[in-house]
């Protein structure tokens, strides 16, 4: 079985971001400077993942303000609100405000792509969007569009987002469904979810695809949906539910090629113990078979934490899986294509 | 309280923060640059302070708060003060918004007195008026910090539970008769095992309190948990109730509510003041529901006012002490 890891998504701001922003925000800005400010603090995020050995690294995202919102500016018929808490975080998310069926103003993910691809060699880029179901269930709808519809409708503009940034260069599409691990999500919403996160995953031609569940994992019967998603990795929260994810994977198995299983907690400075990493692995590796590969990852995105630390994780997280290959007998596929 | 009397039908009161005023951000500012101490500090703030009070008379709100002016966050403003925590680095709270989420690096333990300076203050300035004592609970500051010392969650937040019981002795000493513990983070991971490890905290908290005891819990699913936190040792849950649409009502009815309630009306997320005539519907919603009678209803904002415009918060705050005085009319 091969063994490889990477980071799931988002990273923190460092200093210089945070400041650029906020001068950003007062029109302080040239907006050449802010590309490269941007493109230099996203450098060092990306290098920092490709010294970890990852064969598919994320530019950060550091100047998204939250999962919605690149997406919700650059649609119409969407406007990003009030602030409402982000499932069991102590961040804020702005509740985007659907009046219509959301239309495309200007591309998202294919830009970035053309900009950090090139940094990334020899990694290829990921690049990650919401779940249309996630992003639905957590917006406000007026107007008389259907919630079914609207997801319907935000994982076609999706679809065309990944066609568009696979063509640029992306190499991995992840789409983010962290609903899914919320204990009041049945099965109807999980079937809906794999559905849309096929039909995401069917624009991205030769790229990688995953479909991510993190915060808390999923039921049994909703994992049971995401499972049929046509994606080649499902991603499943290893660290909180103590260790639920990973005995979900053992009794169910994986995605087409395997499993994502979240081992670094990307929500604690604590740094993870090894013995714990790997007795995670061990569990979930009862329910994969040979062939199946296993990615390493983080239990969600390291945004959550210090910048500092999100870069200690993210040499542990590598450290880790290739100590782990070792440990038990696998194949450690780091390194770069 | 001598001098005010405090009405026996749907009191108002506020859930604690206020917008952060002028002399509050300078204060706060010359603190972290080190050019004022905390004796100093406090002191500076004071006429923040004043201006709350005064908003908060002027809208006739009969229980109040010093607007928490001093706290540069409700987590981090504790962990700066007790032993046992060390300052963390910045992480991210919304947009470009931050905090340095504290980190605990030893035993944590209670020092000295941490908010009893403004209360006192706001006290002597009330007109008589009641000024809530309000804390972060254990829970909250358990969730919202990082732990490199204790790697046991039932221990850490036990020994919070005992710093923030040492800190409520101090303002009982000085005849608080108001202590509202703030515990938002509890709604966010509504499990029956999160609330049975608050109510063991709050146990140690309230235990023989003789003041009213509140806990004030906001947003997320409560729901979920309502059964098993009905019976935790305090006097009256402070609930947010019109950002969730009155969603909770039902579930109280079911489950036989029967203490007292802080009945949030304003929802502290809008720019949208609510009319008079919009908050006395959301009352007598509540009474024909027909749960508690009017004399167990704390008329209230949804959680603290801090991020909204002062403006707007002042306006809120008429419009919800106008439409519970009409309640008391007709109910």
């Amino acid at each position: 079985m091969k063994v490889r890891a990477q980071s799931l998504g988002g990273y923190p701001r460092p200093r210089s971001v945070r400041r650029l922003l906020r001068q950003s925000e007062r029109g302080e800005v040239d907006p050449e400077y802010r590309v490269r400010l941007l493109a230099s603090a996203s450098s060092a995020v990306i290098g920092a993942q490709i010294a970890a050995g990852f064969d598919v690294v994320v530019d950060g995202m550091l100047d998204w303000h939250d999962i919605f919102r690149p997406f919700a500016s650059a649609w119409r018929n969407v406007t990003p609100t009030a602030l409402l808490r982000y499932f069991d975080n102590n961040f804020f998310y702005r509740i985007p405000l659907f009046t219509a069926e959301p239309e495309p103003v200007e591309p998202v993910l294919a830009p970035r792509v053309r900009l950090y691809a090139p940094l990334a060699e020899p990694a290829g880029l990921k690049v990650v969007v919401p779940g249309p179901v996630t992003f639905t269930l957590m917006s406000e709808v007026i107007g008389g569009l259907r919630r079914d519809e609207l997801a319907e409708a935000i994982a076609r503009l999706l679809a065309d987002e990944v066609r568009a940034a696979v063509e640029a260069g992306a190499s991995f599409v992840q789409v983010d469904e962290p609903i899914l691990g919320d204990p009041e999500v049945g099965r109807d919403e999980a079937s809906l979810a794999a559905d849309l996160a096929s039909r995401i995953a069917g624009a991205a031609g030769e790229a990688e695809t995953m479909l991510a569940v993190y915060f808390y994992p999923p039921k049994r019967e909703v994992y049971e949906e995401v499972l049929k998603a046509k994606v080649d990795y499902v991603m499943i929260d290893a660290v909180d539910g103590g260790g639920k994810g990973a005995t979900l994977v053992a009794e169910a198995g994986g995605g087409r090629k395997g499993v994502a299983l979240g081992v670094i907690d990307a929500r604690s400075i604590y740094m993870d113990r090894y013995e714990g990493v790997k007795s995670l692995v061990e569990a979930a590796l009862e329910g994969l078979r040979e062939k199946e590969s296993l990615i390493l990852t983080t239990s969600t995105w390291l945004d959550l934490i210090p910048y500092s630390y999100s870069i200690k994780k993210t040499r542990l997280l590598g450290l880790y899986a290739e100590r782990i290959a070792g440990d038990l007998g696998l194949e450690y596929t780091g390194g770069w294509r | 309280m001598a001098g005010y009397q405090v009405p026996r039908k749907f009191p108002t009161t506020v859930v604690g923060s206020y917008p952060k005023m002028p002399p509050a951000e300078e204060a706060l500012k010359k603190r972290r640059q080190g050019i004022v101490g905390e004796e100093e500090f406090h002191r500076l703030a004071r006429d923040a302070i004043r201006m709350v009070v005064e908003d908060y008379l002027w809208a006739g709100v009969d229980i109040i708060s010093d607007g928490e002016q001093t706290r540069e966050d409700m987590v981090v403003y504790f962990a700066e003060r007790l032993e046992g925590y060390s300052i963390g680095d910045w992480v991210r709270v919304f947009d470009n918004v931050y905090f340095r989420k504290p980190v605990v690096t030893g035993k944590v333990e209670w020092r000295q007195p941490m908010i009893i300076d403004d209360w006192e203050y706001a006290r002597s300035i009330s007109q008589g008026r009641p000024v809530k004592v309000i804390l972060t609970g254990p829970y909250t500051m358990l969730e919202w910090s990082f732990d490199l010392h204790y790697g046991d969650r039932r221990e850490l937040i036990f020994d919070l539970a005992r710093a923030i019981r040492r800190e409520i002795e101090e303002a009982i000493a000085r005849g608080a008769e108001y202590i509202q513990v703030d515990e938002p983070a509890l709604s966010t991971r509504p499990f029956r095992e999160e609330a049975e490890l608050l109510k063991e905290a709050l146990e140690i908290v309230f235990k023989g309190v003789q003041a009213k005891r509140i806990v004030h819990i906001c947003f997320g699913r409560l729901e979920r948990i309502l059964p098993y936190i009905l019976d935790y040792p305090v006097d009256q849950f402070d609930l947010e109730m019109k950002n969730s649409n009155f969603r909770l009502l039902p579930y109280l009815k079911e489950y036989g509510y029967d203490k007292e309630l802080g009945f949030g009306v304003v929802d502290v997320h809008s720019f949208q003041v609510e009319t008079v005539d919009e908050i006395r519907e959301a009352i007598d919603r509540l009474m024909k529901a027909d749960i508690i009678g009017p004399e167990k209803v704390y008329v209230d904002p949804d959680c603290g006012l801090k991020r909204l415009p002062r403006e707007i918060a002042r306006e809120k705050l008429r419009n919800m002490v106008e439409a519970a005085r009409i309640a008391r009319e007709e109910w």
